[in-house]
């Protein structure tokens, strides 16, 4: 009998599933593996509308290695003290600002989520991309509008190469580009 | 066509005969065994039966495999959740992404390094040599490079310890301890008084003057160790000139080196330093040196030579002794009457090797005072070292070498041990003039052959303190353990020459509770309410080095000296002194009375392997996977026999064999080793360690064991002994007969004569069409080139490359699978009989062909071509059909047969993080290094420059003691790489396939009248 159900179930699976999946897939409905849209929750939300956006902070005033190293780096606690060692802020973001001071003096460093996840096995510079003038905006979306940073673009692989072809761009296309 | 007409010949040459170039015993012999072995392209398959004894079956890894894809198919939606954890406060010099590089130095024994550590995000990642520094000046050996990983090593202690031990001094239970209380304790016992401190050498003014200060505030009575050849060097200088240097050897000034038995291109003391100055005059033409090898078992150094003789264990003395009575007869060098009687004894052994003694002479009297005798290490610690020693010495003397290529002056300094210190703290310990006794990491318990009255004297202490980084044998029969830092980990300094100051600088703080001997002497003192001297308000170790350096040796500006010093890696105040000639000095030739004729019987010989040495860092896999560069063989240590004497005791590759030494015995493998005395029979020291961790425990045996004790010294060399062969036998791990090259030409070989005449002697050029059309190189085309004459095989560019390029270790069991992982290999042909071969090296990476056969045959275009010539891999292609392998010539296709990644923590910090760690069913391979030419590119391009020149250095290259690899731009025609591929000897592999290499060999050439494989008067060559 349970085998019968199984049988059952699996054979649904496959008839009705199979299909709609490979559908989904192929028509952009589903992108698997990829994660544009997410938005996780930070240990402490951060603005970037306010930041950026608002106080038009310069992106590379935080993310410090952008221009020289591979990763553009999160900021350390200490970028943000430069400013919230002196500055006032709103009422309601003080508890924020009081856990930001206490890691800072603890010598604690934040936990943040990340949110943009390049797929396995591939390198990605940043320096270089910043070097050809490529705008912060060009892959992570509107940051300056963000309350909540979320993945603009799905990072995949025809992303990348999409651009990487554009004439105007005269970027390498190679494998080695980017897998080694 | 031409092609076809080479493989024939080759092929029929093979027929014939046994082939000119033979890796093996068996294919020498052209053992059916081995044929089928050579034919099958793969040693294993995943279909073996043997897999499924390993819970690996085939059904079982498929089963695995469909659930793993079914979870990655469904469970994928959501993305794995991470953190990115910034600093709080982040150190102005770390930028995430970008290497940190400190100069730092290492002490391996006796051979000090200048090196410079890569850090990532604070962890050391990678070690090399440090260009600048004036003795290994940029290289380093395969030991040093394996620094990293002991740094990382899992069974490191990790907080201090105290054993609760027995009546029999057995270890009962280990409790751990707090710094506070062990403190309390031996501050207690050093007030006792009657304290010895037995120590490692002490190489560094800062560590003595500490030393110096402790033992007077404790009265302490202090021993040294470094190894049981120590102190014999000095003990003959001091017979001979009265003062007890270990003389400094300038193998670069030497136009002929003879070696006694002396290793000085594999594990004798400095031979990293040594293999650069002797490759220095390897490039063929009037300036190339000679190097002749006399010895017993077939060394590395051996392996090198232009000539080579073998005699019985001990009888070195007897060909040193019988060069200078031929010279005492011919008078072509100034031999006083007392020595020609002495020599004379050897007249009988003259007239037996006549003509290698006639050629030996003519050698050293065609290069007076431009020769250089060597001899030592533990082969040649018989009963007649100091003998041997003296005789070298004096050989040197006469034949004007003395002050010349001998340099007596700004030598080693400080403690290094003498001939007897450890007999004489077991006759204190006896005599109850030590009652406790602080050991400063020597595992003596393991070294010392269980004959040694200290084995006994050191369990009867009353208190034993060891300072050492595991619970090791020493260690175990300690009252208290207190874990010592990483030389990574902390400061420290060393003067290896007199005058020549280096600072070792750490690079992590120290992962564990953990502390230097130095610290806990500091500590010692102060809680007795001493003050170091140097010490500074914290009592911190780091004070006392920095205070030491400002009060004796740095001038000016302390804080300018200071940084200078950190950046340099070292402060030389003697480098013009040590360059100058010096002026003979007088031997007193009655230090030669006693010498007499040693008997030629056959005897045991102990030696060290250039991986494992001592044993010291036997927990390091990459040091217990790294073939032997003479047998190949790895994780494991066997007896090494003469294909005679396997044949005449008919012994077996790998038959067990019992192996009895005055009572001691140890049951070990066969290895029947060509080019190795008839009489002699080998075993290497550095296995069968029992408390050092889950690498080495259990790995070969404690060959130290079978030493014996003369009542002052251990004598390792011309043992009596009893084998008697059992009928089991195990498999020797060798990675030797896979990468067969199925009897093709690979290495080319030509003397210096043919050479001068005719620089490309022995290379044939093949005629080849091609069907493909040729790719485009716009920008840089990369090619890389080694140098046969130069590589002396070390191997050091293997485990560079395994540290760089995060290569997995497989374990014995997949060794003998055929299933190692190195991406560059070193093959060893040999050439001529089996008695006494010639030996080539040839390192062999992917060779990144032009015509790839690799490449056309992936089904999934896993691996392509760049435009810059490269044959890339692209992992997450690879669907692991393993045609690619099938398909090159030079199999140099690696696959991961299971996922080697889960690596036992902390090790996982030594990976580097610019490269890929492959997954399970993935092919890989060398891949020139692409992350180093990227980074390279992205440094200039950071730079706003163009690359230039020298940018771009592989890990091997960088290893590479010999400066045999070159490296670089061919597109560029000023290029150092292009200069080499223009070179007259430079071949590629395997032509005729028509694949265009693009990691080109230059000939070896032999400094020698006549090559070993010359039967028929030819000049080599593929015909």
């Amino acid at each position: 009998m349970l085998k019968k159900v199984i049988g059952a179930v699996v054979a649904l699976v496959l008839l009705v599933g199979l299909p709609s999946f490979i559908y989904a897939l192929t028509n952009n409905k589903l992108s698997i593996g990829y994660n544009k849209g997410y938005m996780p929750e930070q240990p402490i939300p951060y603005s970037h509308e306010l930041h950026a956006g608002q106080l038009k902070i310069d992106c590379k005033y935080c993310h410090t290695a952008t221009e020289v190293s591979r990763h553009a780096s999160v900021p350390s606690l200490n970028i943000c003290m430069n400013c919230h060692l002196n500055v006032n802020v709103r009422e309601e973001a003080r508890p924020q600002i009081e856990k930001l001071q206490q890691a800072y003096m603890n010598n604690e460093p934040i936990k943040w989520e990340k949110v943009h996840l390049l797929p396995d096995h591939v390198k990605f510079n940043h320096a270089a991309h910043v070097r050809a003038d490529k705008q912060c905006q060009e892959c992570h979306g509107p940051i300056e509008k963000m309350p909540i940073v979320y993945q603009h673009s799905d990072l995949s692989m025809g992303w990348c190469v999409n651009c990487h072809r554009k004439p105007e761009n005269n970027a390498p296309v190679g494998c080695d580009t980017c897998h080694y | 066509m031409q092609t076809r007409k080479d493989t024939d010949t080759t092929l029929n040459q093979e027929k014939a005969g046994s082939p000119k170039y033979w890796q093996s015993l068996e294919q020498w012999r052209q053992d059916p065994e081995f044929i089928k072995m050579a034919e099958k392209e793969f040693v294993s398959s995943p279909l073996s039966s043997d897999e499924g004894k390993d819970g690996w079956a085939r059904r079982e890894f498929l089963k695995l495999m469909g659930a793993s894809l079914a979870l990655t198919s469904f469970g994928c939606i959501r993305r794995p959740a991470q953190k990115i954890v910034p600093y709080a406060k982040r150190p102005e010099e770390i930028v995430p992404g970008i290497a940190n590089y400190y100069s730092s130095s290492f002490v391996d024994g006796d051979e000090v390094f200048g090196l410079i550590v890569k850090t990532r995000e604070g962890r050391p990642i990678k070690v090399d040599g440090n260009p600048d520094f004036p003795l290994n000046k940029g290289a380093v050996s395969a030991r040093a490079v394996s620094h990293i990983l002991s740094l990382y090593d899992p069974d490191r202690l990790t907080t201090p310890k105290k054993n609760l031990l027995n009546k029999e001094r057995t270890n009962r239970d280990t409790v751990s301890v707090t710094y506070e209380d062990l403190d309390k304790a031996v501050v207690e016992a050093l007030n006792a008084g009657k304290v010895g401190v037995l120590s490692k050498p002490v190489t560094g003014p800062s560590g003595r003057a500490l030393l110096n200060e402790f033992k007077n505030k404790f009265k302490t009575t202090n021993y040294y160790f470094n190894d049981h050849t120590q102190g014999v060097e000095e003990k003959a200088q001091q017979e001979a000139y009265g003062s007890a240097v270990t003389p400094r050897y300038e193998i670069d000034k030497a136009d002929f080196i003879l070696s006694l038995g002396a290793d000085f291109l594999g594990a004798h003391q400095s031979s990293t330093a040594y293999t650069k100055q002797f490759s220095s005059r390897r490039s063929p033409g009037e300036d190339m040196n000679k190097l002749t090898v006399v010895e017993s078992l077939l060394s590395l150094t051996g392996s090198n030579a232009d000539e080579r003789y073998t005699v019985a264990p001990g009888e070195e003395l007897n060909f040193v002794m019988a060069l200078i009575y031929s010279l005492s007869q011919s008078g072509q060098a100034r031999i006083n009457s007392q020595v020609k009687d002495i020599a004379t004894q050897f007249k009988a052994f003259y007239g037996q090797h006549k003509e290698a003694v006639d050629s030996v002479v003519s050698d050293l009297v065609k290069a007076k005072g431009k020769s250089l005798v060597l001899t030592g290490g533990l082969n040649t610690q018989h009963e007649q070292a100091l003998q041997l020693h003296l005789a070298v010495q004096y050989l040197n003397n006469v034949l004007g070498n003395d002050g010349k290529t001998v340099k007596y002056r700004n030598t080693r300094t400080g403690s290094w041990g003498e001939v007897d210190s450890l007999s004489q703290l077991a006759k204190d310990i006896e005599s109850g003039k030590i009652e406790t006794l602080i050991v400063n990491d020597v595992n003596v318990v393991y070294q010392l052959s269980s004959d040694h009255p200290l084995q006994s004297a050191i369990r009867g202490l009353k208190n034993v303190v060891y300072v050492g980084d595991r619970i090791d044998e020493t260690g175990q029969v300690a009252h208290y353990v207190i874990p010592v830092d990483h030389p990574l980990e902390t400061w420290n300094d060393h003067e290896p020459f007199d005058g020549l100051y280096m600072i070792q600088q750490p690079t992590i703080r120290p992962l564990y509770d953990s502390r230097s001997f130095e610290q806990s002497m500091i500590q010692w003192m102060t809680l007795d309410g001493a003050t170091p001297r140097y010490a500074g308000d914290e009592s911190l170790w780091f004070e006392y080095v920095q205070n030491y350096w400002k009060s004796n040796i740095t001038r000016g500006s302390f804080d300018k000296a200071w940084t200078e010093v950190l950046q340099n890696g070292y402060y030389d105040s003697s480098a013009s002194a040590r360059d100058n000639n010096l002026p003979s000095r007088n031997f007193n030739e009655s230090a030669l009375r006693g010498i007499k004729p040693v008997s030629s019987k056959e005897s045991l010989v102990l030696y060290k392997t250039i991986g494992l040495r001592d044993g010291n860092l036997a927990n390091v896999a990459w040091l217990q996977e790294f073939p032997d560069p003479v047998t190949k063989i790895c994780w494991d240590n066997y007896l090494v026999v003469s294909p005679k004497y396997a044949e005449s005791q008919k012994l077996k590759q790998g038959q067990m064999v019992e192996i009895k030494v005055a009572g001691k015995q140890v049951t070990v493998p066969v290895h029947v080793q060509p080019g190795v005395h008839e009489k002699a029979v080998g075993l290497a020291v550095g296995y069968g360690r029992s408390a050092a961790g889950k690498v080495a425990d259990g790995v070969g045996v404690n060959a130290f064991k079978l030493a014996k004790f003369d009542g002052k010294e251990m004598i390792a060399a011309g043992l009596d002994y009893e084998l008697k062969a059992t009928k089991q036998s195990v498999p020797l791990a060798s990675v030797q007969d896979h990468h067969s090259m199925e009897g093709r030409q690979i290495v080319v070989e030509a003397t210096l004569d043919q050479f001068m005449k005719k620089p490309s002697s022995g290379i044939h050029k093949h005629k080849v069409f091609s069907m493909w059309s040729k790719h485009k190189y716009p920008g840089h085309k990369w090619a890389m080139t080694i140098d046969l004459s130069k590589c002396t095989g070390c191997s050091a560019c293997m485990i560079s490359c395994q540290s760089e390029n995060n290569i997995p270790v497989v374990g014995k069991k997949y060794i003998l699978q055929g299933r190692e992982m190195h991406w560059i290999r070193v093959d060893r042909y040999y050439t001529g009989e089996p008695e006494n071969p010639g030996v080539v090296y040839q390192p062999i990476a992917c060779m990144h062909c032009d015509n790839a056969p690799c490449e056309t045959v992936c089904p999934v275009i896993a691996t392509s071509h760049t435009d810059e010539g490269l044959n890339q891999m692209t992992y997450n292609r690879c669907v692991g059909t393993r045609y690619c392998a099938n398909n090159c010539p030079y199999k140099v296709r690696r696959f991961n047969w299971f996922d080697y990644t889960e690596i036992r923590k902390p090790t996982e910090m030594a990976l580097n993080p610019e490269v890929t760690v492959r997954a399970r069913g993935v092919m890989e391979k060398c891949t020139f290094c692409y992350h180093k030419i990227r980074g390279a590119k992205e440094q200039a391009k950071q730079d706003g420059r163009t690359l230039v020149d020298g940018d771009v250095k592989t890990a091997c290259q960088e290893a590479c003691p010999a400066d045999a690899i070159v490296f670089g731009d061919m597109n560029d025609p000023d290029s150092k790489i292009s200069k080499s591929l223009g070179n007259d000897r430079t071949y590629g592999l395997i032509e005729e396939v028509n694949a265009q290499p693009n990691l080109k060999f230059l000939s070896k050439i032999r400094n020698t009248k006549k090559l070993k494989n010359d039967h028929a008067g030819n000049s080599g060559g593929h015909h």
